[in-house]
């Protein structure tokens, strides 16, 4: 899978051990400056009034979509689902779009990849079928082209030809 | 059966200076598991002792095995195929030629029938007579010895309540009518709480009766329950006895073990904080009264309840040595499982045992002991099993830690969780609870969740700080939703989660490759299989 070395990572309890209230939050690079390595599994961390806390980190998982990270802190132990914030908007997005695909709403296309619009095959008001080519997307020197997943109006393009997207982007709104 | 690498000096040996160096025993069978197990065997080594431990599957590589001359296997881990099989433990003991068994607590500890077995083997038990458990392992029996012994019992029935008899149903009502109410319907041959009902209103009793009656017959095979007043709030205060079979008795000091939940100990202390002089001494003369006039011997502990009107009221003999027996060593300075194996050997209480019993009234050091079990306290204590990844405990000036557990073992769902006991001690309960913040900090463990949370919120408490302390504190008091502990836990756990998989934590690299071995499956995906196959018993 991708890196996920300095992009916003989304981290919260792993649905099998959390607890109703428990927090997920989305953090990026800089949220971390505060916190160090101390020792083999040991981590520090100065919090906003200056008080240092330790965390013992446990075992390291590699999972589908990210990593479970066991993290012991004060005695409580978590196991922690940490996942590339892009992409786990996509997929919640993903998720709301399908229960509003169901309902007839429009439909959102989201980068899947990261890259640079290459071109733009579709104008604003243009009909499309299912699986007509809508853009064409360049990551890793590949040539993606991007389909409708159905059929509809084109009602929004965001990105303009030779724009860099990240992961998770608007690109077209199919009404 | 495997032979220990030790050559052990035997029962009587010669010391370099020539005087004898004699043993109570020559080899005794430690017949319990994992701290206990571990710390009886210490007390027999450090007294010339041979030991023969015994141990289920699960624990065949555990410490407890590992520190005894000889180990025995007594069956498959289940407690009831293990350590519960009198019979097997018997035959272990036999065969290993052990002249006495130590049943340590739990288990076959409080069994009459067993010390009996092993009395009429030949073999000496390392605790009361058969016949005192007996009839102080009948909660009735014992009231009604407490009574002869002029000691205040709670106040309730002396006799088992009729259950089945539609005739008798307003004279048992009479009686709780007299007691009052909100009053408990008790297991005589109870302990944790089973068969326990709580009673507010006269119509409720007859169902109360029969529902703990039934709970009593299948979980103790003896149905008789009786009636006894609720006294709340209360403090849970115990005295430590030691007899020897001359009948001297000495009172060992008291411990308040008022913090509980579900009547299971958490933090337990010693000396309890706030007593009078007058009131510790008329609390131990009442313990020692009471254990002579059941011709107790050897180490025991009588419960009171101590209520806002600062009464003590009978509750119970156990007829073991106690989990929380290290925070009175602490205190006095005397091994209680050492005096254990003297007593049982025949020796008369030694001058230092009734010296520390005479100080006993002022003592002049003050102990805690936190247990710190596989619990989720989050979670309403659930039992967690699970392997232990990291585990540190601590050490220093004031600490004894009490455990059998190693980095990478197995908490297994068949036992108790209890897997480490933490003791602390200063000259004072202002130092003792320093030492506990101090000693908390130090502990590391991962893979398992465990009560150290609890344990750290005690240690923080401003009310336990000043002593208020009763049986209803950890209700009253133990909300880690509320007070935030947890979800200010986790806002730093997220935070260092992020950072680590910045770091480059768990990428699937050589990083990884290097530290485990891809053939082997996760320690988590083990421990979450292993976890579901057996699942805690309750």
């Amino acid at each position: 899978m991708a890196s996920l070395s300095r992009r916003p990572l989304r981290v919260g309890p792993a649905v099998t051990a959390s607890l109703p209230g428990d927090a997920v939050v989305d953090l990026s690079p800089d949220d971390a400056l505060a916190v160090e390595p101390f020792g083999e599994g040991r981590w520090s961390l100065r919090d906003a009034t200056g008080l240092d806390h330790t965390a013992l980190l446990g075992e390291v998982l590699a999972t589908k979509s990210g990593r479970l990270v066991e993290v012991v802190v004060a005695g409580w132990r978590f196991e922690l689902a940490v996942d590339d914030a892009a992409r786990a908007d996509l997929v919640e997005r993903a998720q709301r779009t399908n229960r509003a695909q169901r309902r007839g709403g429009p439909l959102e296309v989201r980068a899947i990849i990261p890259g640079r619009i290459m071109a733009i095959s579709v104008a604003v008001g243009d009909a499309v079928a299912a699986g007509q080519q809508l853009l064409v997307v360049e990551a890793m020197k590949m040539q993606n082209e991007l389909r409708a997943p159905r059929a509809g109006t084109v009602e929004r393009i965001a990105p303009a030809i030779g724009d860099t997207i990240d992961l998770g982007d608007l690109l077209i709104v199919i009404g | 059966m495997t032979a220990g690498p030790r050559s052990a000096a035997g029962p009587a040996s010669l010391r370099k200076d020539g005087t004898a160096n004699v043993a109570p025993f020559g080899r005794v069978l430690v017949a319990n598991r994992g701290e206990i197990a571990l710390r009886i065997i210490r007390a027999a080594r450090d007294l010339g002792i041979e030991t023969v431990a015994v141990y289920s599957d699960v624990d065949a590589n555990s410490v407890h095995v590992r520190a005894a001359d000889l180990a025995v296997r007594l069956g498959p881990a289940p407690a009831g195929e293990s350590y519960l099989r009198a019979d097997a433990v018997l035959d272990a003991a036999i065969r290993t030629s052990a002249q006495a068994i130590h049943p340590g607590y739990g288990f076959l500890a409080e069994r009459a029938s067993f010390a009996r077995a092993v009395e009429d083997a030949g073999l000496v038990f390392v605790g009361p007579s058969s016949a005192a458990i007996g009839s102080l392992g009948d909660k009735l029996a014992a009231r009604r010895l407490a009574h002869e012994a002029g000691v205040p019992a709670v106040p309730g029935t002396l006799e088992p309540a009729s259950v089945d008899r539609p005739d008798q149903v307003d004279a048992v009502i009479a009686t709780a009518v007299e007691i009052g109410f909100p009053l408990l319907v008790k297991a005589a041959a109870g302990g944790g709480g089973r068969g326990m009902r709580r009673v507010e209103r006269a119509e409720d009793l007859p169902a109360a009766l029969a529902a703990g009656a039934a709970e009593s017959a299948s979980a103790f095979g003896d149905g008789s329950v009786y009636l006894e007043r609720e006294i709340r709030p209360a403090r849970h205060i115990e005295v430590q006895l030691l007899g020897d079979t001359a009948g001297t008795v000495v009172a060992l000091g008291e411990r308040d073990c008022s913090l509980q939940r579900r009547h299971q100990k958490l933090v337990e202390e010693s000396p309890a904080p706030g007593l009078t002089p007058e009131e510790r001494r008329e609390l131990h003369e009442m313990a020692v009264r009471l254990a002579r006039t059941a011709g107790l011997t050897n180490a025991a502990t009588a419960e009171f309840l101590f209520d806002a009107q600062r009464r003590f009221w009978f509750l119970e003999v156990n007829t073991r040595l106690q989990v929380e027996h290290g925070v009175t060593e602490l205190v006095t300075d005397i091994d209680l499982v050492r005096e254990q194996f003297w007593i049982a050997a025949g020796r008369p209480l030694g001058a230092d045992v009734i010296a520390a019993a005479e100080a006993a009234g002022s003592p002049r050091r003050h102990a805690i002991e936190v247990r710190i079990a596989a619990e989720d306290p989050a979670r309403g204590f659930a039992p967690v099993p699970g392997r232990i990844g990291r585990w540190t405990m601590p050490s220093g000036p004031g600490v004894r830690v009490d455990t059998a557990v190693e980095p990478g073992n197995r908490v297994p769902p068949d036992y108790d969780p209890l897997i480490a006991k933490l003791m602390v001690a200063d000259t004072t309960r202002e130092g003792a609870i320093a030492r506990l913040r101090r000693a908390l900090d130090e502990c590391e463990v991962t893979g398992i969740q465990t009560t150290l949370p609890f344990h750290r919120f005690v240690a923080d408490h401003v009310g336990f700080a000043a002593g208020e302390l009763s049986t209803d504190w950890v209700v009253e008091h133990w909300d880690p939703v509320a007070t935030d502990l947890r979800s200010d836990a986790l806002a730093v756990a997220s935070r260092v989660a992020a950072a680590a998989v910045w770091a480059g934590a768990g990428h699937s690299g050589a990083a990884e490759a290097e530290q485990r071995d891809p053939a082997r499956p996760s320690a988590w995906r083990q421990a979450g299989r292993e976890a579901a196959r057996d699942r805690w018993p309750r």
